[in-house]
C-alpha cells in the first residue's frame, strides 16, 4: 500500500518569500505524524498544499497514493481536515453542523442522524447538540470542529494545532481522541507548537524551521541523537563560562538559551554536574542554577537550529 | 453507536460511491445541504426574513401611490401604472438579492469556512448553485407577494395564473445571471469592502440603464443601445409584456436571451470560484 502522505521537493512561495522550500515527508499509514516548528515555520501552508486548498510552486505530494494537483477529489475523500482556524458556522446548532457536512461528504441519507451522534459523541459535544453555534466556548468549537473532521472515517485525518486555545481539561481530551483514531487504524498528521504534545502523541516527528525540515524521526531517536544529557546553568557570565568549558572533553555542544542561561549537550550529566560546578569556582563565575533534564524535543530543536522553539517564531 | 461501527460502516459506503448515477445523486445532495444551510440562516434571522419578503410589496405601494401622479401615460404606453412598475420592482429585488445574497458567501471566505467546504469531495460548482436554488425559493415567495399586492390594488395580469408561473421562470432565469454575477465578485474581491463597493456602484445604473422606469421606445438612441445590452431589460420586457399585454413572441425571445445571460454568467462565476479557492484542476 502507499503511504499515507508522501512529498517530495515541495516548494510554494508567496510572492518573494519562500514559504515552503524542498520538503521531503514521508508519512506511513498508521503513524501519529507531528509537524513540529514554531510560528510562520510553514505547517500550515504544507498542510494546506496536502489538503488541496493551495496549488504547490513545484515539487509533488501526494495523499494515499493520489497526487493532490491531479487527483484533488481522489485527495478530498479521503482526509478530514480540522483547521487551525475555528470555522464560523453562524446560527446552526452543533447537531445541524455535523449533519450538513456530512450530507457533504455522500453518507447515505438514512445513516447521517447515527453517525452525525456519534461524532458528536466522540468529542464529547453530544450533550451541548441542539444549541447554536454561536452559544459554544472557543473550546467547545474546536471539539465540533473534531467532530467534523473525523465523521466520514478518513483514512488521514489532518489536525492542525488540535489544542490550540484550549484548557487543560479539554487539550487531554484532545489527546484522547487523537489516540483513539489511532488505535482505530486511521494515519494523523498534526501540526503543533508543542513540544509535550507532539512527544505524547506521535511516533514521528519532523521538526520544520523556515520552511525547511531540520530533522525528522521518532521523538525519541531524536532526542537520543541530541546526547545523553542537557545541563542548564544559570550564570550573570555566560560568555565567560562558554569559553573555559567549551573544551572539556565531554561537553558535546553549548547553545544559549533566551534567558542568558547556557544549554550544556553532555554525555553523562553525572559527571558534567560536578565538572561544571568545579570549573565555575575555579574560575570565580557565579553560577545562580546549575539543572540537568533528559533531553526534551525543544533541546532537539535548539541543538538543530540553535534558537529555542519558544522564541524562535519572533525572530526569522 | 461507537467509533469503531462508524469505521465499519466506511467500507459499504465506497462500494456504492461509484455507482453511474451516484455522481448526480452526490451532486443533489450536496447543493441540497448547502441550501438547507442557508435556509436555516435565514429562517433564525426574522427580521431579516421579514423585511426582506416584505421590501418589494412595500415599493410597489409607495410608487404606486406617489409617482403614479407624475408619470406620462402617453410615454409609458398604459393606464396601468402599477402594472407597468411591477416588472421593474420584481428586477430590483433580484439586483439586491443578489448583492445581499452574495454576503454568505463574502463571510465564509472570509472567516475560513470556504477552506473547509473546499478540503470536501464536492464540486466545485455546488456552492455557488446552491445559493441559486435557495435565492430562487426565497425570492419567489417574494414575487408571490408582491403580485399578490398588485391585485389588490387592481392589477390584473393579462396572461393569468399560467403568465404567473412563466414571470416565476422569468426571474429564475435572471436570478442566475444575478446571483452568479454577484458571487463571481464576492470571489474575486480581497476584501467585502471592496465588494460592497462595487456592488453599490453598479446596482443603481444597472436598474437605470434598463426599461424599469422608461419603455425603450422612449429612450435616447444611445441610451437604448446599453438597455439592450443589459440582460434586466429582458427581463423586464418579459414579465411587462405577460402582465400588460399577453402571450407575445417577444416573451419567448427575451427568455432566449436571459438563458444565454445565464449560462455565460454561471460559467464566468465557476471559472472565478476555481481561480480564487486556489484550484488547477477539476474538482
Ligand atoms: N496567503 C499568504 N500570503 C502570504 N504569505 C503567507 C500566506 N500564507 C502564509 N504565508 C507566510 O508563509 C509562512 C508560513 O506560514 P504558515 O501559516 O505555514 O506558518 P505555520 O507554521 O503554520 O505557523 P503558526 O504556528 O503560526 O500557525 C509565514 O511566513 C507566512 O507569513
Ligand atoms: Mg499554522
Amino acid at each position: 500500500m502507499s503511504p499515507a502522505i508522501e512529498t517530495a521537493g515541495l516548494r510554494k512561495s508567496f510572492g518573494e518569500h519562500v514559504a515552503i522550500e524542498g520538503l521531503d515527508l514521508t508519512v506511513e499509514r498508521g503513524d501519529v505524524f507531528g509537524l513540529l516548528g514554531p510560528n510562520g515555520a510553514g505547517k500550515t501552508t504544507t498542510i494546506r498544499m496536502l489538503t488541496t486548498l493551495l496549488a504547490p510552486d513545484s515539487g509533488t505530494a501526494r495523499v494515499c497514493g493520489f497526487d493532490v494537483s491531479a487527483q484533488p477529489s481522489e485527495v478530498r475523500r479521503r482526509i478530514g481536515y480540522v483547521m487551525q482556524r475555528v470555522a464560523y458556522r453562524g446560527l446552526l446548532t452543533g447537531r445541524e453542523c455535523v449533519e450538513i457536512e456530512a450530507a457533504l461528504y455522500h453518507l447515505p441519507r438514512r445513516e447521517i442522524p447515527l453517525l452525525a451522534k456519534a461524532a458528536l459523541d466522540a468529542v464529547g459535544m453530544l450533550p451541548h447538540a441542539d444549541r447554536r453555534w454561536t452559544t459554544y466556548s472557543g473550546g467547545m468549537q474546536k471539539r465540533l470542529d473534531l467532530a467534523c473532521g473525523l465523521l466520514h472515517s478518513p483514512e488521514v485525518l489532518v489536525l492542525d494545532e488540535p489544542s490550540l486555545g484550549l484548557d487543560v481539561q479539554s487539550r487531554h481530551n484532545v489527546w484522547e481522541f487523537v489516540g483513539d483514531r489511532r488505535l482505530g487504524g486511521a494515519t494523523i498528521l498534526l501540526a503543533t507548537n508543542y513540544l509535550d504534545e507532539a512527544d505524547r502523541l506521535c511516533n514521528k516527528v519532523a521538526i520544520i524551521d523556515n520552511g525547511r525540515v531540520v530533522v525528522q524521526g521518532s521523538p525519541s531517536e531524536l532526542k537520543r541523537a541530541v546526547g545523553a544529557d542537557v545541563v542548564e546553568v544559570a550564570t550573570r557570565e555566560p560568555e565567560r563560562l562558554r569559553q573555559v568549558i567549551e573544551t572539556e572533553r565531554w561537553v558535546k555542544k553549548i547553545v544559549a538559551g533566551d534567558m542568558g542561561d547556557l544549554h550544556i549537550f553532555v554525555e553523562d550529566a553525572a559527571v558534567a554536574l560536578p565538572a561544571v560546578m568545579r570549573i565555575g569556582l575555579e574560575h570565580g563565575i557565579g553560577l545562580e542554577r546549575v539543572s540537568y533534564s533528559q533531553p526534551s524535543l525543544d533541546d532537539v530543536f535548539l541543538l538543530h537550529t540553535g534558537r529555542e522553539l519558544r522564541e524562535a517564531g519572533v525572530a526569522s | 453507536m461507537t467509533i469503531e461501527q462508524l469505521d465499519a460502516r466506511k467500507s459499504a459506503r465506497a462500494d456504492s460511491a461509484d455507482s453511474a448515477g451516484g455522481a448526480r445523486r452526490r451532486y443533489a445532495q450536496e447543493v441540497l445541504a448547502l441550501a438547507r444551510r442557508w435556509w436555516i440562516e435565514l429562517l433564525r434571522e426574522r427580521l431579516n426574513l421579514v423585511f426582506s419578503l416584505a421590501q418589494p410589496a412595500i415599493w410597489l405601494v409607495f410608487f404606486g401611490a406617489g409617482v403614479e401622479r407624475a408619470i406620462d401615460t402617453e410615454v409609458i404606453g398604459t393606464d396601468d401604472y402599477i402594472g407597468f412598475m411591477l416588472a421593474g420592482i420584481v428586477t430590483f429585488t433580484i439586483v439586491g438579492n443578489g448583492v445581499s445574497g452574495a454576503m454568505p458567501l463574502l463571510w465564509d471566505k472570509e472567516t475560513g469556512y470556504l477552506d473547509r467546504l473546499m478540503s470536501m469531495p464536492i464540486a466545485r460548482s455546488s456552492v455557488i448553485v446552491s445559493r441559486f436554488v435557495f435565492q430562487v425559493v426565497q425570492q419567489s415567495a417574494q414575487i408571490l407577494l408582491v403580485v399578490s399586492v398588485a391585485l389588490v390594488l387592481g392589477v390584473r395580469i393579462a396572461t393569468g395564473p399560467l403568465g404567473l408561473l412563466v414571470i416565476l421562470l422569468t426571474a429564475a432565469l435572471l436570478t442566475m445571471s444575478v446571483t452568479a454575477a454577484f458571487s463571481a465578485l464576492a470571489y474575486a474581491v480581497p476584501q467585502h469592502g471592496t465588494f460592497f463597493a462595487v456592488a453599490g456602484f453598479v446596482s443603481l445604473p444597472l436598474l437605470f440603464m434598463s426599461n424599469a422606469f422608461v419603455p425603450l421606445g422612449a429612450m435616447p438612441a444611445w441610451m437604448e443601445v446599453v438597455a439592450r445590452l443589459n440582460p434586466l431589460t429582458y427581463a423586464i420586457e418579459a414579465m411587462r409584456t405577460l402582465v400588460l399585454d399577453g402571450w407575445e413572441p417577444r416573451v419567448a425571445a427575451s427568455l432566449a436571451v436571459l438563458a444565454l445571460a445565464g449560462v455565460v454568467c454561471l460559467a464566468l462565476g465557476t471559472w472565478q470560484f476555481r481561480k480564487q479557492t486556489g484550484e488547477r484542476v477539476r474538482g
